[in-house]
């Protein structure tokens, strides 16, 4: 989506499914998250944190719900009788923007200032968006995040001296904006700029996310979907994750301990581009 | 009571709120009267024309010396931004300059380059934070792959700098006059250019068709999508 479709037709911002006519070619960034490897550290918050200039709102503002972690850790846990409830299984999911395909907060956004890139992502731009926090109301997967106040100026979340860490490739949002994991645009935007300097395309490796980064076990890999070399286009192959199903149709006699990858709410149609890998346990193996 | 005075006094509360919200939020104008940009007052006057003017054949005194745009501002094809020259790149040709030696602003140059101080230039052509833009790509595009000669490439975004001293912005340097160059169907190679095949993939770009009638020649619009240029 972009500038001259919004101006030649409208209707095409709420383009259902791009994928169907609209094939990704060169790129199409996915993810792949083994949560068997996750410790549940919170290091990849933190990177996320520090990459994204993300406010770190306090106690009082993330028990009113206003936190704005892109990119959060979440444990539960089964009751199965244990004396220690964590003891049990545990299911630590990394909850960021799953970069759906057919994605619902794009289609209710009424200023269109949600859209599909080419690439394959679910694209915020700050200075359209109105904060109707429809996307928000919207979104299964909880992800999207709002300004409710003036971080940079009024609410002192980055000390005089610590505005000198802010990454100046990211934005600070102001009061009034939704905001959410953008797969570190910044970072890829960059690596395209290099890769079409050199007349190719991005290669696999040349390019990581802030999370991907600080993952002290190498739980998640990110890549583009399109290359078949890539590390997240095998682990997808392998675990039989077809990016536009929405049942995947896995093979029978396979092992359940070896296909584990599956999506966050597939079934409601959103195509989401992140893919989990189960953890192992041992009521399954 | 009063009830007449209600509405006047709730108008006269309200013209003096958002005036007052008005005077607390002036920015500089965009453009001045004449269409371009604020004149910034530079420490040293700097003559754009003397260096890259070109040539004046009756007079060698007067006139330009055609020098490229990219020997002082290096850094616009290797990177995003297109940077200052140092006073490095000032002092390796007015060292050996003596004929000019004698003049105010030379002085001043010599001035700064004894004390080992940066000139303390000031930015004429800035853009919001909240922009993306890469000189290396429309470097490459335009000067590079279509062959384009590098005043004009230069001069879509800044203008015609030979013809001035102290740089001045010319253009609105918005989104939509962005916008209005990148919808626009730019061919795509040019005589002594490099050839599509050689040159950067095409994402985000229209791939260009290639044909045998050299009318068709292959043509693209530049990159639409929003985050190409919003971060």
């Amino acid at each position: 989506m972009s500038v001259s479709n919004l101006l030649e037709n409208w209707a095409q911002v709420r383009h259902e499914h791009p994928i169907n006519d609209k094939p990704h070619d060169p790129y199409k960034w996915a993810m792949a998250i083994d949560l068997d490897a996750c410790t549940g550290c919170n290091a990849c918050s933190v990177a996320c944190y520090a990459e994204n200039n993300l406010p770190v709102v306090g106690r009082e503002k993330f028990q009113h719900g206003q936190q704005m972690h892109w990119m959060r850790v979440e444990r539960y846990w089964d009751e199965d009788g244990r004396e220690f409830p964590d003891q049990g299984f545990q299911f630590l999911p990394m909850m960021m923007c799953q970069q759906c395909e057919a994605a619902p907060c794009e289609t209710v956004c009424p200023v269109a200032a949600t859209n599909h890139t080419a690439d394959g992502l679910n694209s915020q731009i700050y200075n359209r968006c109105i904060g109707s926090r429809y996307c928000s109301a919207n979104c299964p997967f909880k992800v999207r995040y709002f300004n409710w106040y003036d971080y940079p100026t009024t609410d002192n979340v980055w000390p005089a001296e610590m505005t000198q860490q802010l990454n100046p490739d990211v934005s600070v949002r102001g009061k009034g904006v939704m905001e959410k994991c953008t797969f570190c645009v910044q970072r890829l935007s960059a690596a395209k700029v290099v890769a079409k300097g050199e007349g190719r395309i991005v290669r696999e490796g040349e390019v990581q996310t802030a999370c991907q980064q600080a993952c002290p076990t190498g739980a998640i890999s990110f890549g583009n979907l399109v290359n078949p070399e890539s590390r997240v286009h095998k682990q997808w192959e392998a675990q039989q994750v077809v990016l536009d199903k929405d049942k995947q149709e896995k093979d029978e006699k396979e092992e359940r301990a070896v296909l584990r990858g599956y999506r966050i709410l597939e079934e409601l149609r959103a195509y989401p581009s992140v893919m989990y890998l189960e953890r192992v346990r041992e009521s399954a193996v | 009571m009063y009830r007449y005075l209600r509405l006047p006094i709730l108008l006269v509360g309200l013209f003096l709120a958002v005036s007052a919200y008005a005077a607390n939020n002036s920015q500089p104008a965009l453009t001045t009267e004449d269409g371009l940009g604020p004149q910034v007052q530079q420490p040293i006057e700097f003559p754009h024309n003397r260096h890259a003017g070109l040539h004046d054949a009756s007079d060698p005194n007067k006139g330009g010396m055609e020098i490229n745009c990219q020997y002082c501002h290096t850094y616009a094809r290797r990177s995003a931004v297109a940077g200052i020259p140092p006073l490095q790149k000032c002092m390796g040709c007015h060292n050996s300059i003596d004929s000019v030696k004698d003049r105010p602003r030379i002085k001043e140059l010599f001035k700064y380059w004894e004390a080992k101080k940066p000139i303390p230039w000031k930015k004429v052509h800035d853009l919001p934070d909240f922009v993306r833009f890469n000189h290396e790509r429309h470097v490459k595009r335009f000067v590079e792959q279509q062959n384009r000669p590098v005043q004009e490439a230069c001069g879509y975004c800044h203008g015609d700098v030979k013809e001035m001293t102290v740089a001045r912005r010319q253009k609105p340097l918005a989104m939509g006059w962005c916008a209005s160059c990148h919808e626009k169907d730019h061919p795509v190679t040019a005589e002594g250019g490099t050839p599509v095949d050689g040159q950067a993939y095409w994402y985000s770009f229209q791939k260009p068709v290639k044909t045998s009638d050299s009318a068709l020649a292959p043509k693209a619009k530049g990159p639409n999508d929003c985050w190409q240029c919003h971060k």
